[in-house]
């Protein structure tokens, strides 16, 4: 079973915060899934895996360097990109303060 | 006129063509049904409150000569999929007052096409579940009986047209999110090849594997509802065009084969047997329509389910690292910054979200990504391979498309066993294949008869031969 301060590690990774009454549930059910999923280690998969491609039929697309406004969802929907923002004030959407000063 | 919300969509194309009724009359229909049962199913997140606007605006349309199969018809949308300007919450706290800001692409071509937006329906939060358990917004009941799950992750999109509260639906399918849930409430469902509709304006879950597409009464009604919404879209560099309208024999210049591949080696355990039965009686009536049954193998097969679990956690991972809480959704404030996201995201994602950002978490993480992604890439690959060499001997591969029927809400309390649903559906996402499950008839639990589904899979591209051979399950 995978140790409460891997659980702890993993929560801090994935910046989620973790209820204490969660954890010991959190390194059952991680546990079992990967005894499952181990079952790829066990199979022959191995060796051959130097040439992955990604599976079907997907492939690079490339394309020009100009700009395509025309086919831009998002073009002119800056004011609906703005009504969603947690938190404003006035004309300005507000954020945390990011640097701060050494004390 | 009564019961116009039981009509298929090609039934119903035919009588609002032929001017016997009105796009009005039919959002009116699934309106008052919605009306008597929603309450206490828990099928619509939200009933939009200008359907019958919407279907005035068809009919305006129809008048103006317009004539698209699907000009009028309701049909009801999937809680991750971007209509702009309405509420998209993908059945989470975390995005409970979002409003879209753009249309998906597969509702541009809805709206072009002309059809009628009921309301957005419940689902397993962001998509991750098979019961719609999952969903923050409480459980949606199966229509057929509501002591069950109607499937999910796209369960209320099943159950709306199983209760005949649109004629059809969207939803989305990432392991079997379409297909479970059709075949737990007697639906055709239909995952199309990997690309071949854009994934534009869907909520992500794993973007390798995610695909939209139609729960209908009838397979010609899915046929109706893909041709409309594929193609290859400029803002989805994945996407694919598939050649071919509706063909009588195969698409991609392939002439039917009328074989059909049956890996029995897959179904020697696990299917609970009135299931079984129900696919042998299903094989049978194919065979009597003239189509030969093979034995087929694949050999890593049982690994799929595995690599799905690996895979797909590791893409919800990066997938939903976006919902941090600064731009747009639920915003909790921590003590710092890092504390803010961890803040904002334990409160906006619910526990099966939570657990499988962990497992993606762990299993992208160093020292073990080899282990875990690595091998599931490699085992993703042989697959494939598997299902491309013997999709060039049959049409296509037959299997139940669940191994039991609807489970009952609050069965399976512990998440490997839920995950065990998917056992059949999970490939065809992992190997890009289209697939569609078809009701194969019903099987009996506690007095009550549920419909089964038998999942047919095809080559890639290959749609039109799954419309063919569907057509004569049904």
């Amino acid at each position: 079973m995978i140790s409460k301060e891997e659980v702890q590690n993993l929560a801090a990774l994935a910046r989620l915060e973790l209820r204490a009454q969660e954890i010991e549930g959190l390194q059952k059910d991680i546990s079992n899934i990967l005894d499952y999923v181990g079952q790829l280690s066990s199979a022959s998969v191995g060796s051959d895996g130097e040439n992955i491609k990604v599976a079907g039929i997907v492939h690079n697309v490339l394309r020009d360097d100009v700009p395509r406004e025309a086919a831009d969802p998002m073009a002119g929907k800056e004011e609906k990109v703005k009504e969603a923002f947690p938190k404003r004030e006035g004309e300005y959407n507000v954020v945390r303060k990011i640097i701060q000063k050494d004390e | 006129m009564s019961n116009l919300n039981q009509l298929s969509i090609t039934e119903a194309a035919q009588k609002l063509q032929a001017g016997e009724i009105t796009a009005v009359e039919l959002a009116r229909a699934c309106l008052a049904e919605i009306e008597k049962k929603n309450k206490d199913l828990n099928i619509f997140l939200e009933v939009y409150d200008d359907v019958l606007a919407q279907a005035e605006a068809a009919d305006a349309r129809r008048k103006a000569g317009e004539n698209h199969p699907l000009l009028g018809i309701p049909v009801a949308i999937k809680d991750n999929i971007l209509i702009e300007g309405r509420r998209v919450s993908a059945a989470s706290k975390m995005l409970e007052n979002y409003v879209a800001t753009y249309d998906a692409t597969v509702i541009k071509k809805l709206k072009e096409a002309g059809a009628v937006f009921v309301g957005r329906t419940n689902m397993d939060e962001f998509a991750m579940g098979g019961s719609t358990e999952n969903s923050a917004f409480g459980s949606t009941k199966n229509p057929l009986d509501p002591s069950r799950a109607p499937g999910g992750s796209s369960g209320g999109s099943a159950a709306a047209v199983s209760a005949h509260m649109a004629l059809a639906a969207l939803g989305t399918d990432t392991g079997g999110s379409i297909r479970e849930p059709a075949a737990f409430c007697g639906l055709v469902g239909f995952k199309p090849t990997y690309g071949g509709v854009s994934r534009l304006g869907l909520i992500a879950m794993g973007s390798s594997l995610d695909q939209a597409g139609p729960l209908t009464r009838t397979v010609a009604d899915a046929e109706i509802l893909f041709n409309t919404i594929k193609g290859k879209d400029a803002l989805d560099s994945t996407s694919i065009a598939i050649q071919g309208p509706t063909l009588a024999q195969g698409s991609q210049g392939r002439t039917l084969k009328r074989k059909i591949g049956v890996p029995r080696h897959l179904l020697k355990e696990g299917v609970e047997p009135d299931v079984l039965a129900a696919f042998e009686k299903s094989l049978e009536a194919l065979k009597a329509k003239g189509y030969e049954l093979v034995d087929v193998e694949l050999p890593s097969a049982p690994l799929a389910l595995s690599v799905y679990y690996v895979i797909m956690p590791a893409e919800v991972s990066s997938n939903l690292a976006r919902f941090d809480g600064v731009r747009y959704g639920l915003s909790l404030k921590g003590e710092n910054l890092i504390d803010d996201y961890a803040k904002s995201r334990a409160a906006g994602f619910g526990p099966e979200v939570r657990r499988r950002i962990m497992l993606g978490t762990y299993v992208l993480s160093a020292g073990y990504y080899d282990a875990y992604y690595g091998k599931a890439l490699v085992a993703r690959e042989k697959l494939t391979e598997e299902f491309r060499k013997v999709l060039g001997e049959v049409d296509a591969i037959a299997v139940p498309t669940t191994p039991c029927p609807a489970i009952k809400i609050g069965e399976k309390s512990d998440p490997l066993s839920m995950y065990l649903l998917d056992i059949f559906t999970v490939t065809a996402n992992i190997t890009g294949n289209p697939a569609i499950s078809i009701p194969m008839g019903m099987v009996e639990r506690e007095g009550i008869p549920l419909p089964v589904g038998i999942q047919l899979t095809a080559a890639h591209g290959d749609e039109a031969t799954l419309f063919t051979i569907g057509k004569d399950v049904e």
